[in-house]
């Protein structure tokens, strides 16, 4: 069988998880490698939650929130937005692909962007292969 | 923690999980999970024996964590809490794992479907451990509520609840009450006239001692929460208002399609090309004439200008056409021998005495002609022996042939469309819209009226295309809603929100800056921060924040979320 990427999704209770909800009523069919969490607000995700995922053996990390503008909480998507570059620096800075971390916004009638988001990003992080992170880390402890 | 004992109840659905997840080796994997007492799949979890069963083990077995792998948790979160509670335990300590809406109905294959089943399963068995029990708060209920919109939705909703003793706000946009409704001749099926219904509900508002009407008056800013918000409110060019309530409700209407936008039915440039609001006007007044100042002798309306069509909008607007029906019967009451074309894609009659009426204008030789979706009857001008000022040329389905309609008024039936402020409205209440600008219900079936934030409404049009019947029937069960609420007296919220430890806060005041809701506040003497938890909302991006991670969002805690993505990730490798 061929590489399976396992992907942690981390989606916004108001839009994206109700975006994601709308997928499944709608029988919209996507890829089943995206672990869906749900947290309240995309501003919830700290930038650990991304980390742990990936020590943990994560191939990718997915965050989903409100579009710009239609935050439940106003704006902690634009929060979540500018905490986004930093962490892509710092995993760009570990070696990371950019392609492993991916932030997007869907609204609660989006269902068809949510299938459509999982599918392309696991089509992407499949060319990308398995993330050496936890393996490294492991490797990282025995020899310590 | 390891001596937690976790219920794990696996939802068939019916078959709507287990035709493509195999519920039974969910529950059967979940059995040999640690902590977990017992594990069961069962045909339908919410119904009143699945809940029994888990009320019943509970008690029996003594669990102190329950999870439920079922449908979202946006669907029966509640339900399964108060399972809980009514066991005897705290309603936090229930995890749900999201295998519908997020697996069984979205995959295919059952394997992999199966796979992330399991993983999803054990992700709220790893969470479920670190679950609080949370104690629910109570704050007070101001029975005021807060109208947006005069048409019949709010007049009615208004009306519902004063006259239940309670006080409303009416904050119309307009100089005046009524609407698009006031902007209507007659209604179908019945052919009662709008004036009089409109007449005898604003004469009831404005003489209503509860009813406060703001008319030229705008909702500015909406601060607080359910029972307890705040709405600053700008009445006419420079006065402005704050009121307290503690309920909104959201009835702002609809506007009209804009027939300009479908240029070549010339709207604005025909001069005796018109909008159904047009012809509303022209029969209000009882004068029914083209530009000219000629009495028309071949009426034609024009059915779905701007609904059913993907290029505007591909819903059905759902009143034009009985809206034009009517039109049959009032020309052909006010100038007998006018002749009336509906040129229509399909008939939609399927409000109640719809179907009646239909039959009863075609008895009235109102002349039905089908065109084709997709296909767009053409105007053009009348030969020098045509006694009419226009020709439709359509392609007639039901007879294959193309045809040539006389008309000297051509009726277009505009749809309905979100208005141009519905996107404001929606920031200020925050509420979502749909991707046609609609207002968007907390359930689309089971919670028609209610939204995702707690103690804002919708009714009316603003919700989605709809009658009078419709509108009225929504802003009634919105004010039951909020009298529900008010009769209470005090309302629960949720135990959610987040807590500094004081004895990690370094006092650097991040958080202070970042709540939304300035609901953390600094304490100079102790030099600590600290959340005021009635008026935090629990988005959770504080505890994110904190550099010194003192701060921790109850049910949301690192420790669980962490939990999750173990569980999550370590199943998917224990498989390869």
């Amino acid at each position: 069988m061929g590489f399976e990427p396992r992907i942690v999704g981390f989606l916004c209770n108001w839009c994206s998880y109700t975006g994601a909800d709308l997928a499944g009523t709608a029988r919209i069919h996507y890829a089943p490698n995206v672990r869906v969490i749900r947290v309240m607000c995309s501003a919830r995700v700290d930038p650990t939650f991304v980390v742990k995922a990936l020590a943990e053996g994560a191939d990718g990390v997915l965050i989903c929130g409100c579009h710009p503008g239609d935050c439940h909480y106003s704006e902690g998507n634009y929060k979540a937005m500018r905490r986004f570059p930093l962490l892509g620096r710092l995993l760009r800075d570990y070696g990371i692909e950019e392609d492993r971390v991916r932030l997007e916004w869907v609204s609660a009638s989006e269902g068809k962007r949510f299938a459509e988001i999982v599918d392309d990003m696991t089509e992407r992080v499949r060319r990308l292969g398995p993330s050496r992170v936890k393996t490294l880390l492991e490797a990282d402890r025995v020899e310590r | 923690m390891e001596d937690r004992r976790i219920g794990v109840y696996v939802c068939n659905c019916g078959t709507n999980i287990a035709k493509v997840v195999d519920c039974d080796a969910v529950s059967d994997f979940a059995k040999k999970l640690p902590g977990v007492a017992v594990a069961r799949s069962y045909k339908y979890m919410c119904s009143n024996p699945g809940q029994e069963m888990i009320i019943q083990d509970i008690r029996e077995l003594s669990l102190d964590r329950v999870v439920v792998a079922a449908c979202s948790p946006r669907m029966h979160e509640p339900t399964f809490r108060k399972a809980l509670q009514t066991a005897g335990i705290n309603p936090y300590f229930l995890e749900m794992a999201n295998i519908r809406e997020q697996c069984s109905w979205v995959h295919d294959d059952a394997r992999a479907a199966t796979d992330k089943a399991l993983a999803l399963a054990h992700a709220a068995v790893r969470r479920v451990v670190h679950h609080e029990p949370l104690e629910k708060r109570f704050v007070d209920m101001c029975p005021a509520t807060l109208v947006l919109g005069g048409g019949i939705a709010g007049l009615t909703a208004a009306l519902e609840l004063s006259d239940a003793g309670q006080p409303v706000f009416l904050v119309e946009k307009d100089d005046h009450l009524g609407g698009n409704l006031a902007r209507v001749d007659l209604t179908a099926p019945y052919l009662d006239s709008a004036r009089d219904m409109l007449a005898d509900r604003i004469r009831r508002v404005l003489e209503s001692p509860k009813i406060e009407v703001l008319l030229r008056s705008t909702l500015q800013s909406l601060s607080g929460f359910v029972g307890n918000f705040r709405a600053e409110i700008r009445v006419g060019a420079d006065g402005a208002r704050t009121v307290d309530v503690g309920s909104v409700l959201v009835a702002t209407g609809f506007r009209e399609f804009d027939a300009r936008r479908i240029e070549h039915y010339g709207y604005g440039r025909l001069p005796n090309v018109v909008t159904s609001f047009e012809l509303e006007r022209m029969l209000r007044e009882g004068r029914i004439l083209t530009r000219g100042g000629r009495v028309p002798k071949y009426f034609a309306m024009i059915h779905c200008v701007g609904s059913r069509n993907p290029e505007y909008h591909g819903y059905c607007s759902r009143v034009c056409c009985m809206t034009a029906l009517k039109y049959g019967h009032e020309i052909k009451s006010a100038l007998p021998g006018a002749y009336v074309y509906d040129l229509y894609i399909d008939m939609h009659a399927f409000g109640k005495g719809c179907e009646d009426f239909y039959r009863r204008t075609a008895e009235m030789k109102t002349m039905f002609l089908m065109y084709a979706k997709g296909t767009t009857p053409e105007i053009v001008p009348s030969g020098p022996d045509d006694d009419c000022e226009m020709l439709i040329k359509v392609h007639e389905v039901l007879s294959g042939e193309e045809i040539e309609v006389p008309a000297d008024l051509v009726v277009l039936m505009v749809g309905m469309e979100a208005r141009e402020d519905a996107a404001d409205v929606a920031h200020l209440v925050s509420i979502s819209q749909d991707k046609d600008g609609w207002f968007i219900e907390s359930h689309p079936k089971l919670d028609p009226v209610a939204t995702t934030t707690e103690g804002v409404f919708i009714a009316g049009t603003c919700q989605a295309p709809k009658g009078i019947p419709g509108s009225v029937a929504q802003a009634e069960a919105a004010a039951a809603r909020i009298l529900g609420k008010i009769s209470r007296g005090k309302i629960e919220v949720d135990a959610v929100f987040a807590e500094v430890d004081e004895t990690r806060c370094s006092g650097c005041r991040m958080c202070n800056e970042l709540c939304p809701y300035a609901a953390i506040e600094y304490d100079a003497a102790t030099k600590r921060s600290r959340v005021i938890s009635a008026v935090c909302k629990a988005c959770g991006c504080c505890v994110a924040a904190c550099p010194s991670g003192a701060i921790q969002g109850r049910h949301f805690t690192d420790r669980q979320i962490f939990s999750q993505i173990e569980g999550v990730l370590e199943w998917a490798s224990s498989q390869g």
